[in-house]
């Protein structure tokens, strides 16, 4: 109960804020302003990269396994950037980018000589670069200051390993949804809207440091501040 | 031009004397003070086949099995060297007569030699001139597509001497576990690991990871050198170097090994030949075969250490080297 009453004086406020900068014409339903501008943070969840033993061949033909690896892109937090036109009255298009240091992490186990477990790690700069969508819902279940969205977008990931010695490239692929809070709206003026995006996503990336050609899912989440044009 | 003979036994025995250097283990031999790799300078190499048969296999089969396993050598993309069948000869192979000739004798007092490889080397240059393999007729052959459950399969044997005759020394990539007195092949990376699998197996007429980065590096291909790359470091415990570790590079994309050995002074490894990407180190002691299957001198090679992993993932960069990767073991 107590949760409750503070995420709905939470949005009560918001809206108060926002209240005093509305115009009087009532507002298209994702805010004025046809370009958005946008930056924040985001956390990327673990991209798990799976298993590979190290065999070596029985006279058989059969595999004897030596140790097993299991490698994953930690967690991690970064930052990121979109620049969106709007191309219809409740549809934007958008470019985004977004900068993140992952580590990579080899957990080496089940040695055959009993060597200690050891996970080996190493940071990753991970960039990405694409474009994407986002769709306002036709809903006015929360108001003119919360509008709900859903988007997809894809685009191309460079992941430099440590010491920049190479450069892996691969694909991403996004979808999701979230909410934008708008503290200004209004028809005139250079800005036409000021406020915060918060977006939860499922991201796929496919290549890049992974070690096969499957996509591999990750959650993320993200938290950014934007301004209307 | 002055000659030298070194004698190789090989597969159950000492394969010559490996290059000191950073370096996949290759022979070498020391020319003017320096340390020159052990290969050949022409291209292809020319082979001759002995008309000695033995029982099961005749000469013919014995040419198509030993062809078969120069093919699977020149086959490697990534490297440039390749062989080229100059004829029959009554020539025995371990002749100095300029030829290189692959055939059957019989050694019954070299009981525990399957085959042997011999080399003539140019000592102005360092040169191989002659490089000759015999097959002991003392074991039991076979050069079924299948194998034959008590006869050593021809082609494998074959495979591994070739190797020796391209240069390439042993490869520790391998499991083994003393049984009546001799070792026991569990399991191998590479072909040239020292101990042949058992008889009736055929599991090595493939060549490894291992072997494909050896030759490569001994005779790389144009572009070889700007698309692979190489891991080096130092393998240390209690800060003192330590010579004749056994230095695995497992790659987690390919799931393959490729080894080395410290052999440095301060306990320098290199591993060359390698497709960029993401690797795993593994430390062991030189504990699966005979250590003077590896080295001339083997009171110097460091046994006293535990199995280990490094610590941190290795990235082998296209064209380039990893950076030194320290290895610090610690004993026993």
């Amino acid at each position: 109960m107590r949760r409750f009453a503070r995420l709905a004086a939470g949005v009560a406020a918001l809206s108060m804020i926002g209240a005093g900068a509305a115009h009087a014409q009532s507002a298209p339903a994702a805010g004025w302003g046809r370009i958005e501008a946008s930056f924040g943070g985001m956390w990327l969840g673990n991209q798990p990269l799976g298993r590979a033993d190290a065999n070596e061949t029985t006279p058989t033909g059969g595999a004897l396994k030596i140790f097993t690896s299991s490698s994953e892109l930690a967690r991690a937090a970064g930052v990121e950037g979109r620049i969106a036109v709007r191309v219809l009255g409740t549809l934007e298009a958008e470019v985004q980018g977004s900068y993140a240091v992952p580590q990579l992490k080899v957990a080496l186990s089940s040695d055959s000589e009993a060597a200690p477990n050891v996970t080996a790690i190493e940071k990753v700069q991970q960039f990405t670069f694409g474009g994407g969508a986002v769709w306002y819902l036709p809903t006015r279940a929360l108001g003119t200051r919360l509008v709900p969205f859903v988007t997809g977008g894809l685009g191309q990931l460079r992941q430099m390993h440590q010491d920049r010695v190479l450069l892996e490239t691969g694909r991403y692929f996004q979808v999701g949804g979230g909410v934008k809070g708008f503290l200004v709206s209004r028809s005139q003026g250079f800005i036409n809207g000021l406020g915060v995006r918060l977006d939860v996503q499922a991201l796929v990336r496919r290549d890049g440091v992974a070690f096969d050609d499957r996509g591999h899912a990750s959650p993320s989440v993200g938290a950014s501040a934007f301004v209307r044009f | 031009m002055r000659r030298t003979v070194v004698a190789a036994l090989v597969v159950l025995l000492v394969a010559g004397q490996p290059q000191p250097a950073l370096a996949y283990l290759k022979f070498g031999v020391t020319i003017g003070g320096n340390q020159v790799t052990l290969k050949w300078a022409q291209a292809p190499v020319r082979y001759s086949v002995s008309t000695q048969s033995a029982p099961q296999v005749s000469v013919a089969d014995f040419q198509d099995a030993v062809a078969r396993a120069f093919n699977t050598w020149q086959s490697v993309p990534s490297a440039t060297v390749t062989y080229q069948f100059a004829g029959l000869t009554s020539a025995l192979p371990g002749r100095d007569d300029g030829l290189s000739v692959l055939g059957f004798q019989s050694r019954p007092d070299l009981d525990r030699v399957l085959a042997a490889t011999s080399f003539l080397i140019d000592r102005t240059t360092g040169a191989l001139v002659e490089s000759d393999i015999f097959f002991n007729t003392a074991f039991d052959w076979s050069v079924s597509p299948a194998g034959t459950a008590t006869r050593f399969d021809l082609e494998s044997i074959a495979l591994h001497e070739i190797g020796h005759l391209s240069g390439l020394g042993h490869s520790a990539l391998g499991e083994t576990e003393l049984r009546d007195g001799g070792r026991r092949v569990l399991a191998a990376e590479a072909v040239m690991f020292p101990i042949a699998f058992a008889s009736g197996s055929i599991a090595g007429r493939t060549l490894k990871a291992d072997d494909i980065a050896g030759i490569t590096d001994l005779y790389p291909e144009a572009d070889s050198t700007r698309t692979s790359g190489s891991i080096s470091g130092r393998v240390t415990k209690d800060n003192q170097p330590v010579f004749g570790a056994h230095i695995v590079a497992f790659s987690v994309a390919r799931g393959t090994s490729v080894g080395t050995f410290s052999l440095g002074a301060q306990g320098q490894f290199s591993v060359a030949a390698l497709q960029p990407g993401v690797y795993i180190l593994r430390t062991e002691p030189l504990d699966d075969a005979d250590l003077d299957s590896f080295f001339d001198n083997t009171r110097t090679v460091d046994l006293d250490f535990r199995v280990a992993f490094a610590d941190r993932v290795v990235v082998v960069p296209r064209g380039g080297d990893s950076g030194e990767i320290a290895v610090k073991v610690v004993r026993k």
